[in-house]
């Protein structure tokens, strides 16, 4: 069982638990009907209270801490206060209005680099910077999702382009909050796409040479990037047909048809196809004679017409994959498993499917208004029952939140952490191939498969990395922190000089690290093993009583779990 | 010296000792052990899916001008394939890929086999089936995840959790049962093949085992630490993903300083491994071969990959380094096992998730259906190719459309054949391998 340390805050813990409760019972615990798209409502309001005006004082310190950990990079001190403030919706609505950090201009900002090492390190370094010194946390955990969902990546091709792969990534948060057809229309357009999944290039067929269009791009973007090979229901569980078998989403000659589509682009601001511009930070520009002409079988049996251009082509097709019914339950769950739960329950995935659909104003594919009903959602705000609820935090995101809590810095300024896929088996935009690090379908084998649950963070989780995640971790926190005096310049270390001061107390030291890694929640258990080190430690080793508490927390199974 | 309590921790064993072993006949729970001899399969995974029409290439005239008819400006040259010389003939000859010179050799010395044209099937398929969609197949053909699964797990058109090599763990558990390691090891993460119902295969880095610093004997309060951890890991968690997380720590905390105290004392081995990740695996791999005996191994299942295969582009330029790769890898492992004196002992075998189309999508290649295999080792019967090869003909008889190759034998024989020299009895060879029935050979002879 969960406890919260802090005799106040357990206490508002247990009010706000009771009146969750209440909102299940009263508006969550039905299913939501299709015919009537609204947004879902949060948390009711409690019986309204004099102060503050928003009525959200309910927001505990455990809740809040919660809630950040789940939308944003981990929260930060005054973060919960802040949100404690705007309540939960309006911090989203902060979010989605708050202007989008640009990676390319922190590389543009950089002196340019003198090798493709150093070009990947500083693309690597903005994400860094951002996710620790922004303020558009929300739109940057969206990109960083998105990464996982339309995947490009520095392994292979792209590998020297670190440009061009901020440039998509820039891409992805602008369109964060934007509408889903505009965002694969970016996708799609995109050079790094273009080189990753080799559309760029891509010809009309010519039979005498036996060469007929890529299906590269025309393959994973329906099956990883849309809708997925089989049909779905508005709750994301598969269609079946009346023998009770799925249904597939297309055959092969729909691939074909896609992969006409898809002919006759390059980079854009090409003189000739064949004399690529390699600028990677425009969309890329078709060339008529380069493109088929025929008709194409796209999805349901739509047919285009022979003789269109490129552009056409291309704006009927994607036309033909926004409109397909699976769009919303595939993008849905996948979006719900990357903030919230690896295993959302149906009814989870039609009120946001709902809301993609429509988002109360006759709009389809409005992602800010899928994002803050995935975030507001009664089963995001509370915990779900039988212990089957939440996610694993994703590896290295458990250590941005530790980076976040404690103010990590380098005294050089920089972010300098090049190879972070060796220690925490993933790295933003460095997957081995268009599948991401982890599938959103994988289950380990034993109890979750059992149970028909899966577990994507685990597909990166084995022998080998649970070490080398806890070494680094380690590493980060007894090693590089503040009161050290042997470390590098460019050693990232987190500030434990605040919390010196507690280290006479291990009670009051320990809770106050809890606090500030996960709003006070600890196991009594954990907070047992816990105190018994700090004890062990002697008291004129204040460092070392404050980064054994910080490690307690950091390493345990529970800090890599949001229920 | 080794502690044994301790490594009853290790792998599967705590896991066999609560499920599996308990509902097992007395007599074959008390047959520890019953192996006397030792021996091991490596499975070299490629994936992306090889273009292995390219690797194994007809060399006679009228063979060859279909291939290059059909390739064009993907075909490799008559002249630069590495001619070999089969012991079995169908009539046409066949030559290597030019940067597969290792594999030449190992084919020409007899200690490497092609499985020609094998792939994902239910049953067997001819083209009418195909083409009329009478016939059974493997769901969402073409696609790569859903294909390397078939390839793992051989789930056909059923649904099936566990990987081939992890039941063969599981069907081996009680004659494996002294083991002090999982029979399944894997220098490339997670991965479906050896994923059992009640096994559990462990993971290693192209280093040893990855150690947890904060824990070790030089960190001040180390030992303390790991006793917290090790405490706090075995707490009952309410969550099942914390469960799933607190087994993974268990599994890496008891085995990893074991094992590296083992390779610590591994030979250093002559034989030289390419630098490449491929290359590392397998160097890992054979040290962990050498110190076998500290953990009592008699069967083990290695788990490797190579990534990079997908050539929709560029393929004419990254073809040549793939497979030079897979070639110098293969071959320095198989000089290994020779130095280490159990090259009678160790089959590696090649898994890919498809072969690729015959067509050209200009400068690169798309997902197919069947492909070719490379099975090397001391215990093959090499220097043949072992079921028949396609016509390589766009439109031929072998083709389903598009230059995709109708597979003639399936993973399932091609697995099963493994399987059964590894050990498993051939009452038991449907539960690794389930539409071997389908077929009239299931016994593929190649090993």
């Amino acid at each position: 069982m969960r406890m919260v340390l802090h005799s106040i805050y357990r206490s508002m813990f247990v009010s706000l638990f009771a009146l969750a409760l209440g909102a299940c019972g009263g508006g969550g615990g039905g299913e939501s009907s299709p015919a009537a798209p609204q947004i879902p409502a949060p948390t009711p309001s409690p019986t309204p209270s004099p102060d503050p005006p928003s009525g959200e004082i309910d927001i505990s310190l455990a809740e809040g801490a919660r809630f950040l950990r789940q939308a944003s990079f981990g929260p930060v001190e005054g973060d919960v206060v802040s949100l404690q403030t705007t309540g939960y919706e309006g911090w989203v609505d902060n979010q989605i209005n708050a202007p989008a950090s640009s990676q390319l201009q922190h590389l543009s900002a950089l002196p340019p680099p003198e090798n493709g090492a150093e070009g990947r390190r500083n693309r690597l370094e903005a994400f860094f910077k951002y996710a620790l010194e922004n303020d558009d946390q929300l739109r940057q955990r969206m990109a960083f999702a998105l990464s996982e969902i339309m995947v490009v990546s520095d392994q292979g091709a792209l590998s020297n382009r670190p440009g061009g792969l901020a440039s998509y990534y820039d891409m992805l948060s602008e369109h964060a909050f934007g509408n889903f057809r505009d965002l694969i229309g970016a996708v799609t357009l995109h050079p790094a796409m273009g080189v990753y999944l080799s559309m760029l290039g891509n010809e009309k067929p010519d039979a005498a040479r036996n060469i007929r269009p890529d299906e590269n791009y025309a393959r994973e973007s329906l099956q990883l990037f849309t809708i997925g090979t089989v049909e779905l229901n508005l709750d994301g569980t598969p269609r079946l047909d009346n023998a009770g078998q799925l249904i597939p989403t297309y055959d092969q000659t729909v691939i074909e048809g896609f992969a006409h589509v898809y002919t006759g682009w390059t980079f854009g601001g090409s003189v000739r196809f064949n004399r690529p511009s390699r600028d990677y930070l425009v969309p890329m520009q078709a060339f008529s004679s380069f493109h088929d002409t025929s008709e194409k079988k796209l999805l349901n049996g739509v047919v285009i017409p022979a003789g269109q251009t490129p552009e056409q082509d291309l704006t009927d097709a994607l036309d033909n994959i926004f409109a397909h019914q699976n769009v919303a339950p595939f993008i849905s769950r996948r979006l719900i498993q990357r903030f919230i739960s690896a295993n959302p329950s149906p009814s989870y995935v039609e009120r946001v499917a709902t809301v993609f659909n429509d988002n109360g104003f006759g709009v389809r594919g409005d992602l800010g208004a899928v994002i803050k009903a995935i975030l507001l959602d009664v089963e995001a705000r509370t915990s779900v029952a039988g212990g089957i609820g939440g996610k694993l935090v994703e590896p290295l995101l458990r250590l941005v939140s530790l980076w976040r809590a404690f103010d990590a810095s380098a005294p050089n300024g920089r972010y300098i952490y090049p190879q972070p896929n060796n220690d925490f088996g993933q790295a933003p935009l460095r997957s081995p191939s268009v599948f991401n690090f982890f599938s959103p379908d994988y289950a380990p084998a034993g109890e979750l498969s059992d149970q028909g649950l899966v577990s994507p963070e685990m597909q990166i989780t084995n022998e080998t990395t649970t070490a080398s995640v806890n070494d680094y971790l380690a590493l980060s926190i007894y090693i590089r922190n503040s009161n050290a005096t042997t470390l590098g310049n460019q050693a990232i270390r987190i500030d434990i000089a605040p919390y010196l001061a507690l280290s006479g107390d291990p009670e009051v030291l320990l809770q106050r690290m809890a606090e500030k890694l996960t709003g006070g929640v600890i196991s009594s258990e954990l907070e047992a093993e816990a105190l018994a080190m700090i004890n062990a430690i002697p008291q004129d080793q204040p460092a070392f009583r404050v980064t054994e508490a910080i490690h307690q927390i950091v390493s345990s199974v529970e800090y890599a779990l949001i229920e | 010296m080794i502690n044994r309590r301790r490594f009853l921790n290790i792998s599967g064993r705590t896991m066999l000792g609560a499920g599996l072993a308990s509902l097992l006949p007395r007599q074959l729970v008390a047959a520890d052990n019953s192996f006397s001899d030792y021996k091991c399969l490596v499975n070299i995974f490629l994936y992306g899916g090889n273009d292995s029409f390219n690797l194994v290439v007809p060399t006679s005239n009228a063979e060859y001008n279909v291939y290059a008819a059909s390739r064009q400006n993907l075909a490799v040259e008559q002249l630069d394939l590495l001619a070999i010389n089969p012991d079995n003939s169908d009539g046409a000859t066949y030559g290597f890929h030019p940067s597969a010179g290792a594999l030449q050799s190992l084919f020409e010395a007899g200690d490497a086999a092609v499985i020609a044209n094998v792939g994902p099937l239910v049953a067997p398929v001819t083209k009418e089936q195909y083409l009329s969609g009478a016939a059974s197949l493997p769901p969402q053909l073409f696609s790569h995840n859903d294909q390397q699964a078939q390839w793992q797990s051989l789930k056909g058109d059923a649904s099936l959790a566990t990987g081939w090599a992890g039941r063969i763990a599981d069907q081996l558990a009680a004659e494996t049962a002294d083991q002090l390691l999982a029979l399944n090891t894997s220098t490339f993460g997670t991965n479906l093949f050896q994923a059992g119902a009640v096994s559990i295969p462990y993971s290693v880095s192209t280093t040893g085992a990855n150690t947890y610093g904060a824990f070790g004997a030089e960190a001040a309060l180390g030992a303390e630490r790991r006793a917290a951890f090790e405490s706090h890991i075995d707490s009952e968690f309410g969550n099942v993903h914390a469960r799933a997380l607190a087994a993974v720590h268990k599994r890496s905390l008891a085995s990893a300083d074991l094992v590296n105290q083992a390779l610590a004392q591994a030979p250093d081995l002559a034989t030289v491994f390419p630098a490449s990740f491929l290359g590392a695996q397998l160097n890992i791999i054979a040290r962990l071969i050498a110190v076998r005996d500290r953990f009592e191994m008699c069967r083990q299942i290695f788990f490797v990959g190579a990534g990079g295969f997908d050539t929709h582009d560029d393929q004419n330029e990254l073809q040549p380094g793939l497979l030079s790769d897979v070639a110098d890898s293969i071959q320095a492992f198989q000089l290994a096992m020779v130095e280490l004196g159990v090259n009678d002992n160790v089959v590696s075998f090649t898994h890919s998730d498809f072969g690729r189309t015959l067509t050209s999508n200009g400068d690169g290649t798309d997902h197919g259906w069947g492909g070719h295999q490379i099975v090397t080792g001391g215990p093959v019967n090499g220097r043949q190719i072992y079921g028949q090869m396609p016509v390589l003909e766009i439109g031929g008889d072998d083709d389903a459309t598009g230059g995709r190759i109708i597979p003639t034998t399936s993973v399932d024989q091609y697995a099963g054949t493994l399987a059964e020299w590894f050990g498993v009895d051939t009452s038991a060879l449907g539960t690794i391998a389930p539409s071997l029935s389908n077929f009239t050979t299931s016994n593929l002879g190649f090993v």
